[in-house]
This record gives C-alpha cells, structure tokens and sequence, in this order.
C-alpha cells in the first residue's frame, strides 16, 4: 500500500491540495480530506471508461488518431473546444494543433467565466490569491454562486471557518451570500439577501448608488434597509471580497452583471481593500485561460483561419460557431458539450465528424465519430494546473494508466497533420 | 411570474400549468453522479429531475417522484419532481442534457448561452416515463425527439 500526501484533487477550481491517497496493488483504494465529488472522482476513475472508436467500432488507439488527423487535415473550419479538465502541457498543444489546422479554439470559459473575461477587460479586476483571503478577509460576500454544492471545501480552506494569520475562524468573518434562492451555502452564512432572479445589475447598481450617498426605494426585492446596510458594511470592513459564480454570468446581462460587480469593488477601494474573484469550474479552466493568453494573446474563443490568432467572443465561441453551423468538423477535449450546451448547437456537433479525446465515456462520445480514451490528469499522469486564484500547481500521477496523457494524443494528431 | 395565477385548463384531461422562470446549476449529487458516469442510472436519477417549491407544487397537483413536462420555447423534457431547493415561481434543474434541453442557445454575442432565468412552463403528466438519455441523443441526432 502507497499512500500519497498533498495530492492536488482535479475536480474544481479550488485544486485542495491537501488529499491523502491511498493506492494498493495499483489501484485507489481511499481518500482522506476529500469532499464527496472528489471522493467519487478517486474512486471512479476506472469505471465507465471510453474505448478507441471510429463510427461506432472498436479499433486499435492508432486508427483511432490515424482518422481523427484525417478528419481535421480535411476540415475547412474545424473547432477545437474544451480543455478545461486537462493539465497546461495539453492546453499548450491544443493550441498548436489548432493553428496548425487553422481551428478556431475555444474553452469551455465561454460557458461559465467568459463573461467576467469580457468584463474584467473592459474595467479590469482587484484581485488577491486564496491565501490572502483566508489570512485576512473580514467580510466575505457569495454572489450567485453556491460552495457548498460546488466548491465544497472552499468554506472550510479559505473563506468562512479557516484559522488564518489575522482570523480565528467563522467568529473573525462576516458572510453574506446573495443569491435567487436559498441553499446550502445559505446555511453557512451570518446574512442571506434573496435577489429576484435576472435583477443582479439592479442590486450592484443599487449599492454603488448607496455608496454615493444616493438612496432608492428598494432594487431587485431587496429592501433599502439592507442594501444600505450591506454597503456600510463593505465600507467599514477591513478586507473585503466577493466570490461569484453563474448567477451573474448566466443570467440576464451576463458581463454587464459581472461589469457592475467590478466597478461596484473599484469603487470601494476608495474606502477600504476590497477584492473580488470568479469560482471557478473546472480544476484547469483558469489555466485553459492563462495558457490561451500566453500563446495568441486572447483568453478564448481565438480563430486560427488567417494564419494568425483573431479574437472575437460571439464569433469563435463554440456556442455560436455550432448555432451557426460554421464550422465542419470539431475536436473536443477534456470536456462534454453534449451534456452542458443548449440542444441547438449539441444537434450541429452530432451532424458533423467530431473527434472526442476524454477518459470516460461521455455524451459527446456517444455522438462523435472518432472517440480517443485518455489518461486522467492527476490521477494517472502528472501536470500543472491553475487554481481559481491563479496560482499554478502540480498535479501528480497515483496510477499506471493503459492510455496516453492528452498531450502525447494531441503530439500524434500534430505529427499526422503535418506539425 | 405571479405563480397561481396562470392556472389553466389544458387539453382534453384536467391538466393544470404553471409559468416559472427556469434556474439550472450544479448540485453535489450531479456532481458525484457524474464521477460515476453520465450513461448510469444513479445520474439519471440525479439529474434528470426539477426541483420545484412545495407550494407551487402542491398548487400543481404534483408530489415528490411523480414526473412533469417542463417546456420553454427552445424545447421541453419530461423528469421527476424534487420539492425543495428553490424558490417560489421557479423551477430549478441541475445542470446536464435534461436542462439544456431547454435552454437558450442565443449569447448575445458574448460566447454565453442563456442557461438561467428563462420563461419556462410546468405541467402535472402522472403517469408518463421521463425523458430518457436515448431519447436526447435520438434527438441531436436528427430523429424525433424531445429536444
């Protein structure tokens, strides 16, 4: 029996690096320190995985990458889309691989965080690390997102019940969590404020306005009462942060909702600190978005077609490349739209030859036409990942896995189209 | 969405309809669910379901397990009943191919399909199956189908 210390978990964009895993005989047998989807993550990782597949049938792992090559040295206008719950080094030659095919490239940021990408570059971002926030933050607010369902640990590690430098546990903290309904997270807090849903731009404008010594009747349900008192408390706290999640990026207004909370912290820097940060998905998602900067200069939703990298979110995202029907072929990693994009653009993908490279048996494999098995990342090969935070950390490999790291997949695809 | 006051009677049987506005999300079920595989019966059984309000539902006529047509201009499924997790005159579904069956794939040129806060309609079906998996992915590709 092996027991690994400090394993970085790759679920979600906290990457808890403080897991204990146990291995016997090749295989995961505990966890320790893990939060239930974690858990499941460990222990599951052989069941339910995919197989090399052209059009349904089994072949050997060098057919498989032999046709998905062909597939994209063909395509006019192929996508490449994911990347998000895979390590920096695939990132990198996914990147590659679609200026080599003239791709456009697109993370699946454009379906969580993309428009806080859009807002942070129209206005920009105070921002801090995880650690900051766990050694000094005074006043946590949760806007539109829910840690205790989907980033579990995130309460306990770093923003309501950690011992920090400054901050014995919950007593030294103030949390609120602003949602359209209540939740577990709601639970964990000092304050909860119900926002109508699709009203999140009304309420920020709201406490900007209270900030200015302006006051309105009520914005979004809340009354004037408590949105005055929540802005008084944001001013009279020492360190401050908000943490938001979907509730601002999906609903109406998407990046002007995630604008309004930017400007709402810019301002409050003029009485206190004050931060803010996006909860991030996908263990690597932020990465899939520092490694697209580093390489074209864009975030996402990059396009390859003229030989150079051209940006334009609403144009080479995936979303809309599919509702289109623009692009001809599409290479999916680390990732299932399938499951997770609105019906009209999963019926384009499912129209098209689709390569999926994944470790598991996805819906998008159910789909596609050529479907690559991969090793998974943290489990049973190495890499580097960014946390919600940005910080970069290693992921280690527990296992001996039969299949290849998504990177040495997209190395053969690269050498077979001509890289 | 002024619940309770869009009661109507629908069709030939007593069918009663309820106009939410749809939320959907991650939950930890769908969450460990998902770790199992999304082909297995513990995700369908996990995200293949609307969480309603107990009053909204019992205005409904519905009780917990028993499965409902949620519809939206996009596209409409048939899953089981959860009470609980939401607030009144909304429909929460977790995140998967049950709820984007229905959502919005219009980004307004940001990249971002509207997957929250969509105008969406509740219908008792007693008796009906839910929608299967097979059934979605008969629909992508080009078959009859729910979605």
């Amino acid at each position: 029996m092996v027991l690994h210390r400090g394993v970085v978990c790759p679920f979600c964009g906290c990457l808890c690096d403080d897991l204990e895993v146990e291995v016997e005989g090749g295989r995961i047998v505990s966890t320790r320190n893990a939060c239930p989807v974690s858990r499941s993550k460990f222990l599951s990782h052989a069941e339910d995985r995919a197989r090399p597949m052209v059009d349904g049938r089994e072949v050997g792992l060098e057919e498989a990458i032999e046709e998905a090559a062909r597939i994209l040295r063909e395509a006019d206008f192929p996508l490449i889309y994911g990347l998000s719950s895979t390590e920096s080094d695939a990132q990198r030659m996914a990147v590659r691989l679609a200026e080599l095919t003239g791709a456009s490239l697109d993370n699946t940021s454009s379906t969580c965080h993309g428009p806080t990408v859009l807002a942070a570059q129209e206005c920009g971002a105070v921002k801090c690390t995880l650690g900051e926030v766990k050694n000094r933050a005074d006043l946590v607010i949760f806007w539109g997102c829910n840690p205790a369902e989907a980033h579990i640990r995130h309460p306990v590690r770093y923003s309501i019940t950690p011992t920090g430098m400054y901050r014995q546990g919950k007593k030294d903290r103030f949390v609120v969590h602003v949602d359209v309904r209540e939740t577990r997270t709601s639970k964990m807090v000092n304050q909860f404020i119900r926002v109508q849903m699709g009203k999140d731009y009304e309420l920020l404008s709201a406490l900007r306005a209270a900030l200015r010594g302006y006051r309105v009747k009520e914005a979004a349900g809340v009354p004037w009462e408590v949105i005055e008192g929540l802005a008084e408390r944001m001013k009279g706290c020492r360190f401050g942060i908000i943490f938001f999640g979907m509730g601002l990026t999906m609903s109406r207004g998407k990046n002007l909702n995630v604008d309004a909370a930017l400007r709402l912290v810019r301002d409050l820097n003029e009485y206190t600190k004050f931060l803010i940060m996006p909860m991030r998905g996908h263990f690597n998602v932020s990465g899939a978005n520092e490694v697209l900067t580093w390489l074209t200069g864009y975030p996402f939703a990059v396009n390859f077609s003229r030989g150079y990298p051209v940006y334009n979110p609403g144009e080479f995202s995936a979303v809309d490349l599919l509702c289109r029907g623009e692009c001809d072929a599409a290479l999916i990693l680390a990732s299932d739209p399938a499951a997770h994009f609105p019906a009209a653009a999963v019926r384009h993908l499912a129209s098209i030859p689709t390569v999926v490279i994944d470790p598991k048996v996805s819906l998008t494999s159910k789909l596609a036409r050529v479907v690559i098995p991969s090793a998974i990342a943290g489990i049973e090969c190495d890499g580097t990942a960014y946390r919600m935070d940005g910080v970069p950390l290693r992921l280690k490999k527990l296992v001996d896995s039969p299949y290849l790291p998504d990177r040495e997949i997209l190395e053969r695809i690269i050498e077979r189209v001509g890289g | 969405m002024g619940v309770g006051k869009h009661l109507n009677l629908w069709g030939k049987e007593k069918k009663i309809l309820l106009e939410v506005l749809l939320n959907t999300g991650r939950t930890v079920d769908q969450g460990v669910s998902l770790e199992k595989g999304k082909t297995s019966s513990e995700y369908f059984d996990k995200v293949a379901v609307a969480f309603l309000h107990p009053e909204d539902a019992r205005e409904l006529g519905v009780k917990e397990g028993e499965t409902v047509r949620v519809s939206t201009e996009f596209g409409s499924v048939v899953v089981r009943c959860r009470l609980g997790n939401t607030e009144r005159g909304s429909v929460f579904i977790p995140m998967g191919p049950w709820a984007n069956a229905l959502t919005s794939p219009l980004t307004e040129g940001t990249g971002m399909p509207s997957l929250k806060g969509l105008k969406a309609r509740v219908e008792a079906v007693p008796g009906e199956k839910p929608t299967g998996l097979e059934e979605l992915l008969r629909a992508w590709r080009g078959g009859s189908g729910p979605a």
